[in-house]
């Protein structure tokens, strides 16, 4: 649609990075190692898969505070499943992926049709989730694979892809960027420098990559959603409708918008979102305990708001979305080189998810 | 005598509007003075003036109380001064009881907490004044609207004011309730107070009051003396104004029935009685239908049912096309070639902070779009032909809606209806708020929609539109048809109709 132009919040939230980056480098030098880089990618890779789904909430003017137990019950599923009853990996991860599009479907219907608000519904969610958690996984630790094993639970977080596969996709992405450039119609020159910069980017990205073991599987995930989303929200009736229902919910009625129908879609994409978080983040635990999701929720907001998406609906942007995710992951990452202790974090963490819900009200315009 | 209270020479401008342009306007002790004139003249914003909701300073022109200069800096100081206004939305806590209601904000006091029991003894004390036999006790969301209308008036009389102003009292009660709140009116005058009253209803009017003011264009035109003018001299001065050339209405040969009602009833909610009842109208291929009425005479209602988005059908039929269609959605609605324009484009037609594109767009994605994505390019093409088409006048397509003149913003609201290609075209109040040039260009799209055989069905509330575009004219009141008109209607015949006079 409309040229993107530098907003305050886009400048902000640069500055925010650059800073972020510059204060942990020179504390910490493994900061910006290659291994720390690629964890660092890791972690970055469930945050925002996860801020990505709440995008989707979030446009229509909703909220899903259910999203970390969610994400802790779908992997404890998964798990249980694998460890206590030998399942199939793939099909343990299938059944939870289900379990998850069928409780965020119950709850949009909850929302939609019979108008409970979804801070309600949800927050209920947060509580029965959690609950459910600690029963599926019997308060005790359950790993992601039978002893000594690997399995596809296992690998999302350690498998990387090959150095020389990399530089294919490298490629690819190179091809794609240039082909959607080209092909678009009007003045070539404003889409030349983002471009060249996005390329920039993803080079640099993989040299990285390549020089610890690859590119980590929850990076081509993250890189794969994100395209998804972004398809979804700026190409799909499916997205304007969001937009729409998040900024005037009856004139969209009156559009002929099928509000309850694009609202209940836009919660079962959130238990995708919550399953693949839920499986990631379990994987990279090594395990479900009972602190697996933990806050995950707030984290997902954050980086929304951060990243630019209004609260009240009707604005947000993917991208947006994930130099969010971005901020919110460099600093707990970066506090956890520096040995902050884990009382501080939460503190921290707070205090952020404040300042930038304050930032959006003052920076929000309307 | 010196007038309770007095207004001189009072003159009301917001952003763009002028609301009043010089009202002069007394009120006598002992009197009932009606205030009349159509939607729009002037009469709500007077007595927003009269009772400090629009504080001293906003406003030009001299208040007057017991001739003396008054500056009312809200409504709390308005009603210091013995002046009280009763509103059309009432504000009673419903969760609280009566008792409690009649003295919020001034409830009696022993030490830091509330005298319950004399604050009891005191609203029975009050009821009884009235013979009103209503358990102080009892919360007021159990009371009906009636009840409720008359407790605000004593929740007003409790605070010894002098001068009561009631608008549209009645329009929310039964003939008994309304009934009763007019003997308590008729008992108030005879104690000396001054009672300002606005009405629709002109029956009601001659049947109470003593004095007529007549609004129009916000100027009082003329303060007359109810026994000695009729309801004719009344509506008379209400509209009064010329007929310009600012209807270029060019007629169509009206082809088949597009879009019919036979006998339709239309509850709000399941289980409620019908609001809108036996309609039953009918709108040819190159026909425009107009649809007048007073405010809240169910026009709007009408449209949003037919468009999928009020009521409970209880009764008859709506045939499109000679087809019957059966109750559905908005979505439907949209595929079945039917389009509305909703009354109050803010809130129920525009995306303010979305780009122009976005919105002209919004009806029709499902056509613009393939198998799964949006052709942007399409969408680009019909965007733009919207937009120069309507000679929408904004920077381009991506300028935020938001930032666009009500004229322009309207324009966008009807280039999202033709986007769609409707074969029926539903318009609710289409020019509201809209300046004169772009209400002929707005005009101009319904000769070219009704010389392309669509039908349209025309809501308006300003006569003289009514009049100049409309091959047919309907009246409604209270939810039901009371008149049909051809094109030669006059404003009086269309106002006798809506009033029921």
């Amino acid at each position: 649609m409309d040229q993107q132009r530098l907003s305050p919040r886009a400048v902000s939230s640069a500055a925010a990075l650059i800073a972020l980056v510059a204060v942990f480098s020179a504390l910490s030098p493994q900061f910006l190692s290659p291994r720390n880089l690629s964890m660092l990618a890791i972690e970055l890779s469930t945050t925002a898969l996860l801020a990505l789904g709440m995008l989707l909430v979030i446009l229509p003017g909703h909220i899903d505070l259910s999203a970390g137990s969610g994400a802790g019950l779908l992997g404890g599923i998964a798990s249980v499943l694998v460890f206590k009853h030998g399942w199939p990996a793939p099909a343990a991860l299938l059944l939870a992926l289900a379990v998850g599009l069928l409780l965020w479907r119950s709850m949009g219907w909850l929302i939609v049709r019979e108008r409970v608000p979804a801070f309600i519904i949800t927050l209920g969610g947060l509580l029965v989730f959690k609950g459910l958690f600690w029963l599926v996984i019997h308060n005790s630790t359950v790993p992601v694979a039978p002893g000594g094993q690997t399995n596809l639970y296992a690998a999302l977080t350690t498998w990387y892809l090959p150095k020389a596969a990399g530089w294919a996709l490298l490629l690819a992405a190179w091809a794609l960027l240039a082909w959607d450039g080209f092909k678009a119609k009007g003045d070539l020159e404003p889409r030349v420098l983002p471009r060249l910069v996005a390329s920039q980017a993803l080079l640099l990205g993989l040299l990285v990559a390549n020089a610890f073991r690859g590119v980590p599987l929850p990076v081509l995930i993250l890189a794969a959603a994100t395209l998804f989303v972004v398809v979804l929200t700026e190409l799909t009736p499916f997205g304007r409708w969001l937009y729409a229902i998040g900024g005037n919910e009856e004139a969209a009625v009156l559009s002929g918008v099928p509000v309850a129908k694009v609202v209940l879609g836009a919660f079962t994409l959130m238990g995708a979102f919550t399953a693949l978080t839920g499986f990631l983040q379990t994987a990279y635990a090594g395990a479900s305990t009972t602190t697996v999701g933990d806050l995950l929720e707030l984290d997902a907001v954050a980086a929304c708001v951060i990243g630019g998406t209004s609260l009240k609906g009707g604005r947000g942007t993917a991208l947006g979305v994930l130099s969010g995710a971005l901020i919110m992951t460099l600093l707990l990452n970066g506090m956890t080189l520096l040995a902050v202790s884990p009382e501080y974090k939460l503190v921290v963490r707070g205090l952020v998810l404040a300042l930038a819900v304050w930032l959006d009200t003052r920076l929000g315009g309307r | 005598m010196t007038p309770l209270l007095e207004a001189r020479g009072v003159v009301k401008r917001f952003p763009g509007v002028v609301a009043l342009s010089g009202v002069s306007f007394d009120l006598r002790a002992g009197e009932l003075h009606a205030l009349c004139g159509e939607n729009g003249a002037g009469k709500s914003t007077l007595i927003k003036v009269l009772s400090g909701v629009h504080p001293a300073g906003s406003y030009e022109g001299e208040l007057l109380v017991g001739g003396r200069p008054a500056s009312f800096a809200s409504v709390r100081a308005a009603e210091r001064a013995g002046v009280a206004a009763i509103c059309q939305e009432l504000a009673l806590v419903p969760e609280m009881s009566v008792a409690e209601n009649l003295f919020l904000g001034d409830e009696p006091r022993r030490g830091p907490l509330i005298d319950y029991p004399s604050m009891r003894s005191a609203a029975k004390a009050l009821l009884g004044r009235f013979s009103l036999s209503i358990d102080p006790d009892l919360p007021v969301r159990e009371l009906g609207t009636g009840v409720k209308q008359l407790l605000e008036i004593l929740k007003a009389l409790r605070k010894e004011s002098k001068v009561l102003i009631l608008d549209e009292p009645t329009a929310a009660l039964t003939a008994s309730e309304a009934g009763r709140l007019m003997d308590i009116l008729r008992d108030l005058r005879q104690r000396g107070m001054g009672l300002v009253y606005i009405s629709h209803r002109l029956e009601e009017v001659f049947a109470l009051a003593d004095r007529v003011t007549v609004l129009r264009d916000g100027a009082s035109v003329a303060t007359l003396t109810a026994a000695e003018a009729g309801p004719e001299t009344v509506i008379r001065h209400m509209v009064g104004r010329a007929l310009t050339e600012l209807f270029p209405r060019r007629a169509a040969h009206p082809g088949r029935p597009r879009l019919e009602f036979r006998s339709l009833s239309v509850a709000p909610a399941p289980g409620r009685p019908p609001f809108l009842k036996d309609v039953s109208l009918s709108v040819r291929a190159g026909e425009v239908v107009g649809l007048g009425g007073l405010m809240g005479a169910g026009r709007t209602e009408l449209l949003m049912h037919l468009f999928g988005a009020w009521g409970v059908r209880v009764g008859g039929e709506v045939l499109l096309d000679g087809a019957p269609l059966p109750p559905g959605a908005p979505p439907e609605r949209l595929a079945k070639g039917l389009a509305l324009v909703s009354e109050d484009r803010r809130r129920f037609g525009l995306f303010l902070d979305q780009a122009v594109g976005f919105n002209l767009s919004l009806s029709s994605l499902s056509r613009l779009s393939g198998r799964a994505l949006l052709d942007l390019a399409a969408e680009a093409e019909d965007n733009a032909a919207q937009f120069g088409s309507l000679r929408v006048k904004a920077p381009g397509l991506s300028a935020r809606v938001g930032g666009l003149s009500g004229g322009n913003q309207q324009k966008v609201v009807l280039g999202r209806v033709l986007m769609t290609g409707p074969g029926v075209v539903l318009l609710d109040e289409p020019t509201r708020g809209v300046d004169v040039g772009a209400k002929v260009e707005i005009y101009e799209v319904i000769n070219r929609l009704s010389a392309d055989g669509k039908a349209v069905l025309l809501v308006s509330s300003e006569l003289p539109e009514l009049i100049g575009m409309s091959d047919r004219i309907l009246m409604m009141r209270e939810g039901r048809l009371t008149g049909e008109f051809g094109r030669g209607a006059s404003q009086e015949d269309l106002l006798t109709a809506a009033m029921g006079k």
